[in-house]
């Protein structure tokens, strides 16, 4: 029997033994470095001096390197108005190197938490703001902005820090903010006799109605990924009971109980049960049904507005497309102007950061050039007072700025307005409401029994 | 004990030390952490709070947890590696390993989904599921059954199936290179001695080369099954979002689910340890089930 266990454990050694010889080149190897993609600007390239880690250090006299992550990959819409941005930031601050990486959106979810967790950050951070941010803020991984927001005050507005705003501090720079438009196909729609967008929901029944009697569906929505499920509901929702009580309702301030939601809900529901989505859609994702909406495949499509610079690209099918806000549905408690979004996208700095003072101003400066290049560029409204010639915005995002003028009030997205554990809870009600499973009755009794 | 017995033992600890650290330092250290952490509410970040086995208690008990389903899902897909993919494996050893012409070229082609990374078969099956251009869809409309389309990823009828068979695929060519290495190995003097006693080839694999591998088909068995109870990949590249209705989750989505998308590092940790636990029991229950059938009788 010794001699068996000792066998075993020499075999067990020896095997252990090869693998470790075998690996032991490959640390460098790793999921995130086959989906992200690097960068590095500055005049002083990779082997740049030794900070000067000063206590009254400032971006003018520092000389060293910053790190930075962000989800602006090479497919990313927002990817050439950072590109821009830090080539700008390199050619005004030749001694700094900024070391920049991209990941793709959902790895990147999963790379900065650990990374939070690890307490190994990068100088500067791309982040979602409300809860996504407030779990690193708890932490006490993020470093307080309000001493470098004093310089930009005056082209920041205030309330664009509202949603990474905590206790009173502010602990991101906000950068393009968008809302959830209806964007029309109007070929598709003239088809059936219509040269706007329906403007009250009735008419809006109307016009779904006849599109699918002509053979057109009238939504595409990425089942696949639930977050394209919410751009529809939560609007219905907003337009059912209002954006202060669906704010109360996201920020905890009032629970999930309430008839009017179940109500909408069920409205929401009847139009996936009429036949308006695609059946598809639920096998496919955001990408895919973006291709169909854009092949005219979809009367409508309901998502964010920073696909703006994707439609404006499309030079067949920029044309033809119209971007609107969905009609209110109950007019005695929501109105127009009451619009899911808002600026969502966030720099943030370590706490950790070797120098953190300079990685503020550093991060305030190229948070103004990436909002400046990123609506030119049609990736969203900026949250920054915009400056120099705007004339080159296309006429898709002068729309969307256009509706943002007459806004009355905002909803942030559900699943960045609450913890990541709430927000999952919600996604997967989301999804069952979506998949006819539930209800709306059994879907706000589901969410405020479950969400803890 | 002799001196030199002792000197002899001595030098085998301390060669097998450095690896021996090593195995405890990357596997047996992190599972005794996951099952601290399984004791505790904790986000990863924040501070813990110790709430015992409250974790547990909701791991097999909540429903929103989906944890009955995946572990449901496992087992199915490791019932139909043992049934399925197995036997596909095995036959193609058995007639590959009788040294067929072309046997080296097919050895390599029924091996290359192996090869290739994980992620791009799930992109290229997704092709295959897709609703409107999918190659099964085009095929089902070409051949008059446009009917039977559907979106068979967003399916709950269709999804589960649809991502077994690619998971299935993917490693038929891994077990069959084990069982031919097997198979390659029988002496063919004893294939030879029983064809002059009469034996058909199908009687020769019965009688003489299945048995003969047996410890192979049992590793391979291990294998298929540990390799269940923690598939992840595929599954999460065709079903993201756990499919309609959680119906394609198995444990390591929920998993993933619960410590990354949800920062619940405790819960996830638990779901971890009952994993570790599931592959140990299931690895000693093969061992013990082909043990009882040794055909030596020990």
């Amino acid at each position: 029997m010794k001699r068996k266990l000792l066998s075993l454990l020499m075999t067990g050694a020896m095997v252990l033994s090869l693998a470790a010889c075998g690996g032991g080149s490959t640390g460098s190897t790793g999921s995130t470095g086959s989906t992200g993609s690097t960068g590095s600007t500055g005049s002083t390239g990779s082997t740049t001096s030794e900070p000067s880690a000063t206590a009254d250090e400032t971006i003018d006299t520092f000389s060293g390197e910053l790190t930075m992550w962000c989800i602006a990959t090479e497919s990313d819409s927002n990817r050439h108005s950072y590109e821009a941005a830090i080539a700008d930031m390199a050619e005004k601050y030749p001694n700094i190197t900024l070391n920049w990486e991209a990941f793709e959106n959902e790895s990147y979810k999963t790379k900065i938490k650990a990374a939070v967790s690890a307490n190994d950050m990068p100088d500067i951070f791309f982040t979602w703001s409300c809860a996504f941010l407030q779990d690193f803020v708890d932490a006490g991984r993020v470093y307080c902005l309000d001493d470098a927001y004093q310089a930009f005050k005056s082209e920041l507005p205030e309330s664009m820090l509202g949603n990474s705003t905590y206790d009173g501090h502010h602990y991101g720079v906000p950068l393009t903010m968008n809302i959830v438009g209806l964007f029309a196909n109007m070929d598709l729609l003239a088809q059936v006799g219509y040269t706007e967008i329906p403007g009250t929901y009735d008419e809006f029944i109307a016009c779904c109605d006849a599109l699918k009697a002509a053979g057109i569906i009238p939504f595409g929505c990425a089942g696949k990924e639930t977050w394209c499920v919410t751009e529809y509901l939560e609007s219905v929702i907003e337009k059912s009971v209002g954006a202060d009580a669906l704010n109360d309702i996201f920020l905890g301030r009032a629970t999930w109980n309430n008839a009017d939601v179940a109500a909408a809900v069920d409205t929401f529901q009847s139009l996936v049960t009429n036949g308006y989505f695609d059946p598809n859609g639920i096998a496919l994702s955001n990408d895919e049904v973006k291709n169909n909406f854009m092949d005219g495949k979809y009367a409508f499509y309901m998502n964010g507005t920073w696909n703006c610079a994707d439609f404006a690209k499309n030079e067949a099918f920029f044309p033809k497309v119209r971007v609107g806000e969905f009609p209110v549905i109950n007019a005695d408690k929501a109105q127009l102007g009451q619009l899911i979004g808002g600026p969502s996208d966030t720099l943030a700095v370590a706490a950790g950061s070797a120098h953190p003072e300079v990685a503020a101003q550093y991060c305030f400066e190229l948070g103004k050039l990436i909002c400046h290049y990123g609506y030119l560029d049609g990736c969203g409204l900026p949250a920054w007072t915009p400056y120099g010639d705007t004339s080159s915005v296309n006429g898709l995002t002068q729309a969307v700025a256009e509706i943002c003028g007459n806004a009355t009030g905002y909803v942030l997205f559900g699943d960045t307005a609450m913890n990541a554990d709430d927000a999952r809870t919600y996604l997967d009600y989301v999804a069952m409401v979506y998949g006819c499973e539930v209800n709306g009755q059994e879907f706000i009794d589901g969410l405020t029994n479950d969400i803890r | 004990m002799k001196k030199k017995d002792v000197i002899n033992y001595i030098n085998v600890f301390l060669f097998l030390l450095p690896a021996l650290a090593l195995f405890i330092f990357i596997l047996i250290a992190p599972i005794f952490k996951s099952l601290y952490y399984s004791f505790f509410d904790w986000n990863g970040m924040t501070d813990m709070t110790f709430v015992g086995i409250d974790n547990y208690k909701e791991l097999f008990t909540s429903k929103p947890i989906y944890f009955w389903k995946s572990l449901g899902n496992a087992c199915l897909l490791a019932a139909l590696s043992v049934f399925i993919q197995l036997p596909i494996s095995l036959g193609f050893a058995l007639i590959l390993g009788r040294g067929i012409k072309g046997e080296r070229p097919f050895l390599s082609i029924y091996f290359m989904p192996v090869l290739i990374s994980t992620v791009v078969i799930g992109q290229l099956w997704l092709k295959i599921y897709n609703p409107d251009y999918g190659l099964l869809t085009v095929a089902l409309q070409k051949m008059g059954f446009a009917d039977l389309c559907k979106p068979w990823l967003g399916d709950e009828r269709t999804a589960l199936m649809c991502v077994f068979i690619p998971t299935l695929w993917q490693y038929v060519g891994y077990h069959m290179l084990l069982l031919y290495a097997g198979v390659k190995g029988v002496s063919p003097d004893i294939r030879e001695a029983a064809r002059i006693d009469g034996a058909s080839e199908s009687q020769v694999n019965r009688y003489i080369v299945i048995p003969s591998i047996k410890p192979i088909l049992k590793v391979s068995v291990i294998f298929a099954v540990t390799g269940s109870l923690k598939s992840y990949d595929l599954i999460y590249v065709l079903t993201p979002s756990g499919g309609p209705k959680h119906c394609t989750e198995v444990p390591s989505t929920r998993l993933f689910e619960m410590l990354i998308s949800r920062n619940r590092y405790g819960m996830g940790s638990a779901i971890a340890v009952v994993m570790i636990i599931l592959c140990f029991a299931f690895a000693l229950m093969i061992s013990q089930a082909f043990k009882e059938r040794d055909i030596y009788g020990k």
